[in-house]
């Protein structure tokens, strides 16, 4: 083949090459920037879990879930999150598997301030990156123990290298490839560092439905020391204390809910069954009754209707 | 993928199944989770429920596709909040996976030699 050297193209290919591939945005302020007063921090005692091929992610959630107390093995958490197929692990798997080992998976804001915080609190924090560039990615789960913000650079526990030190900058551009992921394992007592209320309270229903109840039981007690009397946190602790067959300290939190607000036709129906399950069914009947009559919301409606009908033939079964 | 019809189909024939199955009659019937009083938006919340059961089926049958062993699906699943088994629902396939992979080759690998070098990646030390 012949080709001619465009001498208007020479000396351009490169530098555009080099843009279209690293992307131009740049890493905003909010992320990089750090208080003035933060100072070196590092985990040295962190410990580590060389990974094996493509497993970086096990590796990574082994060394937070060790950190936080959980008896996990490497092993096992393999078993929970890696997928042979996509020779890696999602992020969602991670969340799921920090649930089912009893802590409380947390998604920090994605801002080196964020994660300075949750290492002067003592926890490190599992973040994903993109080694490659958008258009050749190469996803790595690592685990920062250490700032070092004087030096400009972030230590790592990453793949096989137990203490791995990058410049702050070449790790922003890697986790921003990674939208900035970011996440920390909590015991069920504990806060994260910048707690955002609706995402805490999201995390601790998920961990929940994952059915870890006396979790999700201590961490709604733990909302409620910071947030005294939230619905939300209220209703939670009351739904884990249900499903726990605990019907009568269900029944109290219920109650107190609607003290506060007698029009919170969830709580009602919920306390309507806990009643129920604790053969009082004229009394269950009876605020099923009211539920219905102030119910005004059509979602609601068919879930009371079905509530009674439970109750009913709770009752029927019993006699 | 269904279309949004036979899913209401589907949701309405699990509906009964379910119903048929006798889970109304087990302690949890009935009640209202504490996702009603976080998402801002009120959702019927037996449809939810079909829906949720529909969305762990498919993500089981994707995970043991992708190679997971099936003693441990049940239990990757359990770990899955609702609001994440809809959001993998069918898309598991184009889920990114962190896991170093990386397969390049010629120029490829001379352009990412010279973006490691000016800093940009972080791809070749030992990971």
């Amino acid at each position: 083949m012949f080709l001619t050297r465009n001498p208007y193209t020479k000396g351009r290919l490169l530098p555009a090459l080099l843009l279209l591939l690293s992307g131009c945005a740049s890493i905003p302020d909010a992320v990089r920037e750090l208080n003035a007063d933060a100072g070196r921090i590092e985990l040295e005692d962190a410990p580590f879990f060389p990974q094996q091929r493509y497993q970086c992610g096990p590796a990574a959630l082994t060394t937070v879930l060790t950190m936080s107390g959980a008896g996990v093995s490497l092993p096992a958490i393999v078993d929970k999150v890696y997928l042979p197929e996509k020779t890696g692990s999602l992020q969602v798997e991670l969340m799921a598997a920090t649930r089912t080992s009893g802590r409380l998976p947390y998604v920090i804001d994605g801002t080196l301030s964020a994660v300075w915080n949750e290492l002067a609190a003592g926890r490190a924090v599992v973040v994903l990156q993109n080694l490659g560039v958008a258009a050749i990615p190469r996803w790595h789960y690592a685990v920062v123990v250490g700032i070092d913000p004087q030096q400009g650079k972030v230590i790592l526990r990453s793949g096989t290298d137990k203490r791995r030190v990058t410049a702050t900058q070449t790790f922003l551009r890697t986790w921003r490839r990674g939208d900035y992921w970011a996440i920390v394992v909590l015991r069920p007592g504990e806060m994260p560092a910048n707690v955002d209320q609706r995402r805490y309270f999201e995390a601790i229903t998920a961990l929940e439905q994952a059915g870890q109840l006396d979790e999700a039981a201590v961490a709604w007690q733990t909302a409620l020391r910071l947030w005294p009397g939230s619905p939300a946190a209220l209703f939670g602790l009351g739904n884990v204390r249900f499903a726990l067959g605990r019907f009568a300290e269900a029944e109290e939190i219920y109650r107190r809910l609607l003290a506060r607000d007698d029009r919170l036709l969830v709580a009602r129906n919920n306390l309507a069954l806990a009643l129920a399950q604790q053969q009082e069914f004229d009394a269950a009947l009876a605020e099923i009754s009211i539920a219905l009559a102030q119910n005004s919301d059509a979602a609601l409606l068919g879930e009371l209707e079905d509530t009674r009908e439970t109750i009913k033939k709770m009752q029927v079964d019993t006699n | 993928m269904m279309s949004f019809r036979a899913r209401g189909i589907v949701v309405r024939l699990m509906s009964v199944a379910l119903i048929c199955m006798g889970f109304a009659q087990t302690s949890s019937a009935g009640m209202i989770g504490t996702g009603y009083l976080i998402d801002s938006e009120a959702r019927d919340a037996s449809l939810a429920r079909v829906e949720v059961l529909l969305a762990r089926q498919d993500i089981e049958r994707q995970l043991l596709a992708f190679g997971v062993d099936a003693e441990f699906v049940a239990e990757r699943l359990r770990g899955m909040s609702n609001a994440e088994l809809l959001a993998l629902e069918g898309r598991l396939d184009t889920q990114l996976a962190g896991g170093d992979a990386l397969a390049v080759i010629g120029t490829v690998f001379l352009v990412l030699l010279i973006l490691e070098l000016v800093g940009v990646t972080d791809i070749f030390k030992s990971i």
